[in-house]
């Protein structure tokens, strides 16, 4: 029976780029730990609940930009699909629209957008950067056309339903929202991992032109990507609509970047082809607690923005450090231009 | 069907691309259980051809016949792959990070209804690679293989797809004498199988140890096809070399003088190695060679663009430590690159600004403000003096042509009194006359008394011009040939001593 | 030859009083130019100046503005009116030094320049705008009269803000302090949200848990973010905010927020047009600057 154990650790130890998910595991449980002492009430149950929720929607868009960033390519539209998605949303409720009716038709916008962002960078062979760059502005125009310019009105009472189902709602004790990440997580995870077009998802990041000749289709594989970081994105719209009981034109600012640093943190590489999911839990729940942990500990804003910068930056060099061998630099810059 | 005993019949191939017939009328053919070597120099169309049959490019015109089925239409990658054409590329085609079993079965892996099935594809992995004798677990991450192994699995994923035809493209290259053997054992074991396989190399020395017969290709022509045995090296290397040499280079008589230039032991990486020459002053010294032979790599180790391990260089009997570009410079030692579009020049700016650029230091004061006044007569006598075309000195160098580019690069150098230029693949990809000029030029320079070192893969060329000739192969070089004395045959039999790995004859 | 002369004379004088008639006769023309045609609050400060040229009487006026908030598009709007022979303008400036060039233009026309709600770099009769500091007091005000009549007379105070750019949320924040000063209470660390309600939520989710007795949000979306927290957390936590909308109004409503601090954009348009008419008038206008204040909203005003 004990052999059966150390096999099992020895299998763990040995998948690849788990090295740089126990190291991060270990920092965010001294990070807790940290944040625990110099303020006891960031352990209470009441914190621990609102942190769960609060890493949720950056696990979210976290998947979604570790897909992108895998297949090598990097996506900057995250944070403008989920105020288009809020704000779409939110503006059919106001108007008295069916909930469910609403959430079809957004998903459906940020599906398109999502494709959009595929094939440009796919077909088009624009480098993703610009490309998502132009969907990124859109987007945000979208969601400041979506109800003529202004913030919308409340969603009403008629959505009450939609707000406990997406944020105010528990089951089995957890927050809806958390248990939406999970399940997310777990099928998004197992796709990547369990199927071939995940396995097609890494192969592109790895070597193009090896997948190509060997007969991924790699357009397909890229757009894949972005289809599911423009879901993802969709949810966490949702969520935020759920949450203000109305839609914010603001919504979702700078989401991209936090999407980039939760995965980076995590072990996802930004030069394509390497990284686990499960690395992404960790990248968010390390800045989710940093968020939650910085407030609690009565930092003042210029500290949290350089603290965060710095973990940020100290990744992404780990990460090109780490990774970096002949012909990757030239892959790293194909990310930019 | 036929009952012909070919897998492979092409005849009648022509493939043109802009300005360069690289095929002409060419005719190949490979038999089911044979190992055919396809030999020629840098340029003769071997990989041309080889890319028409397995898709990659598409022919012009003639026909392909591939078991005994006549191929209408264009071919593709994957069409060819099904025919069972398989390509294992020079620069290997793996993802690195992913495993030996899932490079194996990229684009085609095997699934349990909608799942990856991993166990059966490691296990079908580990079937072809023990029925190869290769001893790798299916499970290791292909980025952390040596390049030999990532080619072995190279060859155990094209026969997992089902290749009856398999083409080699220079496979011993990286590979030491144990896995040479090794992968000779593998290609035996594929001929039992029924395999044809076509051999690219110019390491003629291996042949005779696993190949049949030999196709020989010059200048995109088909020379000729005969059984291994049936040649002699000698004359195999006359027929890849042996064409008329109808061009008469322009060649000045000037006497020798002093050794201006030395470079003694020069080590830099894999392709240059233990490197040492002379020039003096009044020679114009030529460095042939295959590709990938370590020219380029030696001039870049010289300015000082690469770092390099061990070495001397001397320059007027005096040693120069040169560590960046600035101390070549400095020391009066100027590369005129083989790239032009990509290290030559900024193609963006200006054809002034290209040439005042490495020459700033003259035309600026000691501030650093540029004098407009010297800038211009600089820039003018450089366009006189080389004749460089153009409107005004103001046109952005991409739009001048080949030949004017490669003036601009050489202007640029020539205002600075070097003491050694050198030029590598100079006249690569320009006109003719322009070409005219590129000689007198070189041969200016040594009337001079300036060091001129000359790289070019075109033999014509460098026995016209140069008075002295090195060659290289594999990072060392391996003959030097006065010009009276050089033939082509002899350059390409320098050219082709790779070290043998497997012994001597 | 005399005779000629005063003739013509009198026939100069009599035109030049017909002119000044003929002029109060079409009136004074107005324009109102903002940042966009289509905010709410933009609309109100329309109304306000339509209703003060009513009540004046001898005013002929327009509204003009871009239909984007945009400085070039603006800058149009303002040559426009002038060339439309306008004799004051009231102006809501995009950026304090956008438009300075072509208001240098319409000054030396003649025409007269009273700021409303946001004022350019450049000198005018009156600026007529929401102090936000002394709002940000008054917000304050009301949450400290609320703590300390339900017995509260210590504790923590969170403030939820934009950034620590944007002058309006900065001088409302400051005032919101200065109420505070010498009192029982302590402000703790502002959290930034950037306008956005869901992070405004969650920040103020987590000053709930620090156990604040009150919050403190300086624009709609922190506010918002305020009203929700409070009523997902169900404790007795009091919250004031600022601006008006139709989710922050349901959250008073349901006694999730005491109270809200509205801008009054129509105070600015009547009063600004009875300034501009002042001015065109040549009687004396008094101060350069007019709080235009802030209404507190209450369940019980709503």
């Amino acid at each position: 029976m004990s052999r059966d154990k150390f096999g099992l650790v020895r299998r763990v130890l040995a998948i690849r780029g788990i090295g740089q998910v126990l190291t991060v595991t270990v920092g965010l449980i001294v990070l807790y730990v940290v944040f625990g002492i110099m303020n006891p009430v960031f352990f209470s149950s009441r914190n621990i609940a609102n942190l769960l929720r609060q890493i949720a929607p950056i696990l979210l868009i976290g998947i979604g930009q570790s897909y992108v960033l895998i297949t090598g390519n990097i996506d900057l539209s995250i944070g403008s699909v989920v105020g288009m998605s809020c704000m779409i949303s939110a503006t059919m409720m106001a108007k008295g629209a069916n909930p469910w009716v609403a959430v079809l038709v957004t998903i459906i916008c940020c599906l398109a957008l999502g494709l959009a962002n595929g094939l440009l960078v796919s077909f088009a062979k624009l480098p993703p950067f610009i490309a998502t760059l132009g969907t990124m502005t859109i987007a945000r125009g979208i969601a400041q056309i979506a109800n003529n310019n202004y913030n919308t009105d409340s969603i009403g009472e008629a959505a009450q339903g939609f707000r406990d189902f997406f944020y105010y709602g528990k089951t089995f004790g957890l927050y809806n929202t958390i248990w939406i990440a999970l399940v997310l997580w777990l099928i998004f995870n197992f796709i990547l991992t369990r199927t071939r077009s995940g396995r097609h998802i890494y192969a592109v990041g790895s070597n193009v032109e090896a997948a190509r000749l060997s007969g991924v289709n790699v357009i397909s594989a890229t757009t894949k990507a972005y289809l599911v970081s423009a879901f993802v994105s969709c949810v966490v719209g949702l969520i935020t609509a759920a949450t203000s009981g109305m839609g914010t034109m603001d919504a979702g600012n700078s989401y991209e970047l936090y999407a980039v640093a939760a995965s980076v943190i995590g072990g996802i590489s930004t030069l394509g082809g390497q990284g686990l999911l499960f690395g992404t839990v960790i990248g968010a729940s390390i800045w989710g607690v940093l968020q939650n942990g910085l407030q609690f500990a009565g930092a003042p804003v210029a500290i949290r923005n350089i603290v965060i910068g710095i973990i940020v930056v100290v990744s992404v060099l780990l990460d090109v450090i780490v990774r970096s061998g002949k012909g990757s630099r030239k892959k790293h810059i194909s990310i930019v231009a | 069907m036929s009952n012909s005993p070919y897998i492979v019949e092409m005849n009648h191939i022509i493939k043109t691309f802009p300005g360069v017939r690289a095929l002409d009328d060419v005719s190949f053919r490979l038999k089911s259980g044979e190992v055919m070597a396809l030999l020629g120099e840098n340029g003769a169309g071997k990989s041309t051809l080889m890319k028409i049959l397995s898709g990659v490019y598409t022919r012009d015109s003639g026909d392909i016949q591939i078991f005994g089925n006549s191929q209408i239409g264009d071919l593709n990658p994957r069409k060819a792959q099904d025919l069972g054409v398989s390509i294992i590329h020079q620069e290997l085609n793996m993802c690195s990070h992913l495993t030996v079993a899932q490079n194996i079965f990229l684009g085609r892996e095997v699934c349990n209804g909608n799942l990856l099935d991993d166990n059966a594809m490691n296990e079908q992995a580990k079937e072809v690679l023990s029925s190869l004798h290769i001893d790798i677990a299916p499970q290791t991450v292909v980025g952390t293989l040596a390049v030999s192994k990532q080619q072995m699995v190279e060859i155990a994923k094209a026969l997992l797809c089902d290749a009856k035809i398999l083409i080699m493209d220079e496979p011993t290259s990286a590979l030491t004498s144990v896995e040479i053997n090794q992968l000779f054992e593998l290609i035996r074991e594929l001929k039992r199988k029924g395999c044809g396989i076509v051999y690219i190399s110019h390491r003629l020395e291996e042949l005779q140890y696993i190949v049949d017969s030999v196709t020989i290709m010059r200048d995109g022509k088909f020379i000729i096809e005969k059984p291994f045995n049936a040649l002699t090296m000698n004359q195999i290397i006359s027929y890849m070399v042996g064409r008329e040499i109808k061009e008469k280079f322009p060649h000045t008589l000037t006497k020798k003088g002093n050794k201006i230039f030395a470079v003694k032991h020069l080590n830099a990486g894999k392709l240059v190695r233990d490197v040492s020459f002379d020039v003096f002053e009044g020679e114009i010294l030529g460095i042939a060679g295959l590709m990938g032979a370590g020219r380029t790599e030696t001039t870049r180790a010289i300015f000082g663009i690469d770092p390099k391990e061990s070495g001397e260089i001397e320059i007027n009997g005096r040693g120069v430590n040169i560590k960046h570009p600035e101390d070549a410079i400095k020391a009066g030692l100027v590369l005129v690159p083989e790239d032009r579009k990509r290290d030559g020049l900024c193609v963006k700016l200006s054809v002034r600004e290209n040439i005042a650029l490495p020459n700033l230091d003259i035309i600026c004061n000691k501030v650093g403000v540029i004098n407009r006044k010297t800038e211009r007569n600089l820039v003018k006598k450089a366009i006189s003096g080389l004749r460089i075309k153009l409107t005004t000195e103001e046109v952005n160098a991409s739009s001048l042509s080949g030949g004017n580019q490669q003036k601009v690069v050489v202007g640029k150098w020539l205002a600075r009194n070097s003491s050694v230029v050198m030029f590598d693949e100079p006249t690569r990809g320009i006109d003719v006359a322009s070409k005219v000029e590129i000689y007198h030029l070189m041969n200016q320079l040594k009337e001079q008394g300036i060091a001129v070192l000359f790289v070019s893969s075109e033999m014509p060329e460098i026995m016209g011009v140069s008075d002295r000739i090195v060659v290289m192969c594999d990072g060392k070089i391996t003959g030097e040939l006065l010009r009276q004395d050089a033939t082509q045959e002899k350059i390409m039999e320098y050219a082709t001593q790779f070290e043998n790995k497997l012994g001597s004859r | 030859m005399k005779k000629i002369l005063i003739v013509v004379c009198v026939l100069l004088l009599a035109t030049s009083l017909f002119a000044q008639g003929a002029k109060e006769d079409s009136g004074y023309k107005v324009y109102l130019i903002t940042m966009d045609q289509m905010d709410q609050h933009w609309v109100n400060v329309d109304k306000g100046a339509q209703k003060a040229a009513q009540e004046l009487g001898g005013v002929d006026y327009k509204w003009l503005a871009p239909d984007v908030k945009d400085d070039a598009k603006q800058i149009e709007s303002i040559n426009n009116a002038v060339a439309g022979g306008a004799d004051a303008i009231l102006l809501a400036a995009n950026g304090p030094n956008a438009v300075t060039a072509a208001l240098k233009e319409a000054e030396s026309a003649g025409v007269k320049i009273v700021y409303v709600d946001s004022a350019a770099n450049y000198p005018a009769v009156q600026t007529l705008a929401t102090d936000n500091t002394a709002a940000g007091t008054t917000a304050g005000k009301e949450l400290l009269g609320a703590l300390t009549s339900s017995g509260v007379s210590s504790g923590k105070i969170g403030v939820i803000s934009v950034n620590s750019a944007t002058a309006s949320t900065v001088a409302r924040e400051n005032g919101f302090r200065i109420a505070f000063e010498g009192t029982g209470f302590q402000i703790l660390e502002t959290q930034y949200c950037d306008g956005d309600a869901a992070r405004s939520k969650d920040m103020s989710a987590n000053f709930i848990t620090q156990g604040v007795v009150g919050l403190f949000g300086a624009n709609e979306g922190s506010t918002v973010g305020i009203g929700n927290a409070i009523a997902e957390a169900k404790k007795s936590v009091i919250g004031v905010g600022f601006d008006k909308s139709d989710m922050i109004l349901s959250l008073i409503k349901g006694g999730h927020l005491l109270c809200t601090m509205a801008q009054n954009p129509d105070v600015m348009g009547y009063e600004g047009m009875k300034t501009a008419v002042k001015a065109l008038k040549g009687e004396a206008i008094g101060a350069s600057y007019y709080d235009t204040g802030v209404s507190v909203l209450t369940k019980d005003n709503l």
